[in-house]
């Protein structure tokens, strides 16, 4: 604590350590400064995965997190979804869909790499094989996009 | 079987199902593609695109596929062989083929359940009829039985016996000179290769009958039947024939904007009739180089030769055009020559043999610097296709010369220009390093010439397309050049190294060259006989069946089945 070091040391009338002891504290304070804005930056990244991975986050992106921002990860994922629930007159709405304004129910999409097989709603399952394009509902492809494994291809 | 009405049988069957599409590597397929695809966005109909090079990618296509989609559609690939007996598919499967390759195997046409052709019937197909080549063969059971009840020997049934054995041996007699006629009838069909009507052009006339049609799709049916003709697939005639089609429905597209009170903003896109010139490209290029690169005009003045140079020169100075100008970039050029450069290269050419300098085509105009030729877009197209710069896949390609058939894709066409520009340079200085240093060898029943692995641009004319181009082009330079009249009516085969590591070689084979070619090229069955024959190492993948990859160390003896198989 500074403030009884500061004290001691004008009291044992060692006063040229005084600005030794301000300097080490302020330099103290810069640092956790530092610490707290990269952690309050994580946080902000956490929440924007919520919005492009979905609620289940990627092995190797939760590997790279602590056990709290876990936890802080899935409380802002209980409030986004308590919310969500709340819109539409009880009857619920999915935010995260539809980002941007969207122009047709079906959209053509190019395969970037290999992903393998994907069902679809009524069942049917797609071979995505890379440099192959599809016409697609827009829904379905909007998770893929976001991932990079879809181009959408605009005409 | 032959479909008569494309929008019952095709369109409306697909319109609720998914659709898998898988398209050949050749420009009229693409676009053919492109305008399917907008019937589908249009009519929101689900498909998968996927680009196939050859028959194994196709295989590989449909398996992947199979258990997905019920239909498939086949754009410039499927007809000429065997499908059924190639694919295996489950009963249910539907193919429906729209393929310029001819002639269709004849149980593709036959065939009632599972192949639907989107061709028409009266394309100059000459399909034998049913009867001749398809037999029910219920009488072998008849005789067959008749033998094993003649065993017990009586009066009354060796007379029997003597008259069944009689029929049977009339019965077998009459099979076996039917099935000699059946060979020959089939040998005569499926002995040349050749190409119908355009996929693009069959497929703008569904959207027609649909009245979906725009025009972005009738530009790309033009591009598709343009393509046949820079490629040399289909006779002037049926060129000819086809441009007037096309040419009524340009005229029909053009009528609504010719009201005054309503005139369409520059921006929006114009397509026209033109009696332009046969230079390769000029518009966006120097008339000189293009003068210099492109086959008509370097065949007729043997530019290759310094007396050719010369008369190039002359024929400058006939039409009045400086130098200076000449060389520069055409849109400098002063717009007093531009104005009526067509008339007045026309008048010089005929003094100077060339007849044909000019040919009916169509040229789009949108915005206010884009004015492409039909023929612009074929060579920049398929210079994007066959592009060997990077190290890109041959479905990367395809998928960037789709893409570059949209209008919005400008910087991606000019750069196909640029390619083209330096595939047409690559072809000129091999064509003229052929013909100088005697490359071209008479093997009796057809000229022959090897590309060596140190040529320079040799890697360009290990793609099929680019190295049909130079083969053609080779060959009426060479035509021009020799004096020998029984050299200039033979075919050209072309071999060209295509894998160095694999050690394979490309090798094509292409008619001869002649005003009033049909464009039939029988090398197709003589390759794959020849390569029988000698049992070499071939890969017949293509989908056109004169072009086949062989072995390096096998190119001897195949070239002299060949030549022994023609003689």
């Amino acid at each position: 604590d500074p403030l009884t070091l500061h004290s001691s040391a004008k009291a044992e009338g060692r006063s040229d350590l005084i600005a030794s002891i301000k300097l080490r504290h302020c330099c103290l304070l810069r640092n956790q400064r530092c610490v707290t804005a990269y952690l309050y930056d994580r946080l902000l990244r956490i929440r924007a995965l919520r919005w492009e991975y979905g609620s289940v986050l990627p092995a190797n992106v939760r590997f790279h997190m602590c056990a709290e921002e876990v936890q802080w990860f899935s409380q802002y994922k209980k409030s986004l979804a308590s919310f969500m629930r709340s819109l539409g007159g009880g009857e619920g709405l999915d935010i995260t869909q539809d980002m941007k304004p969207p122009k047709s129910l079906y959209i053509e999409v190019r395969c970037l790499k290999d992903h393998g097989e994907f069902e679809i709603d009524d069942g049917t399952v797609i071979l995505l094989k890379k440099n192959s394009q599809h016409f697609l509902p827009r829904w379905k492809c909007e998770q893929l996009i976001r991932q990079g494994v879809l181009e959408h291809v605009m005409s | 079987m032959f479909i008569t009405d494309i929008r019952k049988e095709f369109y409306d069957v697909v319109t609720n199902q998914r659709v898998a599409l898988l398209v050949a590597a050749d420009i009229d397929a693409v676009c053919a593609c492109k305008i399917l695809q907008v019937l589908f966005h249009c009519d929101q109909v689900q498909y998968t695109l996927v680009p196939v090079a050859g028959w194994q990618d196709l295989s590989t296509a449909f398996l992947e596929h199979k258990e997905q989609f019920q239909y498939f559609v086949l754009l410039n690939c499927g007809a000429n062989v065997d499908l059924l007996e190639m694919l295996q598919p489950d009963d249910d499967s539907v193919f429906f083929i729209c393929d310029t390759h001819r002639p269709v195997d004849v149980v593709n046409v036959y065939n009632d359940s599972q192949i639907k052709l989107l061709i028409k019937q009266d394309d100059d197909l000459g399909v034998p009829s049913y009867d001749e080549i398809f037999r029910d063969d219920e009488e072998d059971g008849d005789s067959g039985n008749e033998s094993d009840e003649g065993s017990e020997p009586s009066g009354k049934r060796r007379r029997f016996e003597e008259g069944a054995v009689e029929r049977r041996i009339e019965r077998q007699r009459a099979k076996r000179e039917w099935e000699g006629r059946r060979r020959e009838i089939l040998f005569d069909y499926e002995q040349y290769e050749y190409h119908g009507t355009s996929a693009a052009m069959m497929l703008f006339e569904l959207a027609w009958v649909l009245t979906k049609d725009t025009k972005d799709m009738l530009w790309w049916a033009v591009i598709g039947l343009t393509d046949q003709w820079v490629h040399d697939k289909i006779t002037h005639m049926k060129y000819v024939t086809d441009v007037a089609t096309m040419q009524r429905h340009v005229s029909r597209h053009n009528h609504r904007n010719e009201d005054e009170e309503n005139s369409l903003s520059i921006d929006c896109m114009r397509i026209s009739f033109e009696y332009d010139l046969r230079l390769t490209l000029y518009q966006h290029w120097s008339l000189y180089e293009s003068i210099c690169n492109s086959c008509y005009t370097s065949c007729h003045f043997k530019l290759w030769t310094l007396n050719g140079q010369k008369k190039l020169q002359e024929f400058l100075a006939d039409m009045g055009l400086p130098l200076k100008q000449v060389r520069q970039k055409f849109h400098s050029m002063d717009m007093a020559i531009k104005g009526n450069l067509r008339d007045v290269i026309e008048e010089s050419s005929n003094k100077y043999g060339m007849k044909d300098i000019r040919v009916q085509t169509f040229g789009v105009h949108f915005g206010f610097k884009n004015r492409f030729l039909a023929s612009d877009m074929v060579h920049a197209t398929a210079a994007l296709l066959e592009s060997t710069e990077k190290d890109d896949s041959a479905s990367d390609n395809f998928l960037k010369a789709l893409d570059s058939l949209s209008r919005g894709n400008l910087d991606r066409l000019h750069l196909g220009i640029d390619l083209a520009k330096k595939k047409l340079m690559a072809i000129q200085q091999t064509v003229a390093s052929c013909i100088c240093t005697n490359l071209i060898v008479s093997q009796g029943p057809f000229l022959y010439c090897y590309l060596m692995e140190g040529t320079p641009d040799v890697k360009l004319f290990s793609k099929p397309m680019a190295l049909i181009l130079l083969c053609k082009y080779l060959l009426k330079a060479f035509v021009h050049s020799t004096r020998n009249k029984r050299c200039k009516l033979l075919p050209l085969v072309m071999a060209a190294p295509k894998d160095v590591e694999k050690g394979s070689v490309i090798v094509v084979g292409i008619p001869p060259e002649s005003e009033t070619s049909d464009k039939k090229n029988f090398f197709g069955r003589a390759f794959e006989k020849a390569a029988e024959s000698t049992s070499s190492r071939t890969l017949h993948d293509h989908f056109d069946t004169s072009i086949i990859e062989l072995k390096t160390e096998d190119r001897s003896k195949f070239l002299d089945a060949l030549i022994t198989l023609l003689s």
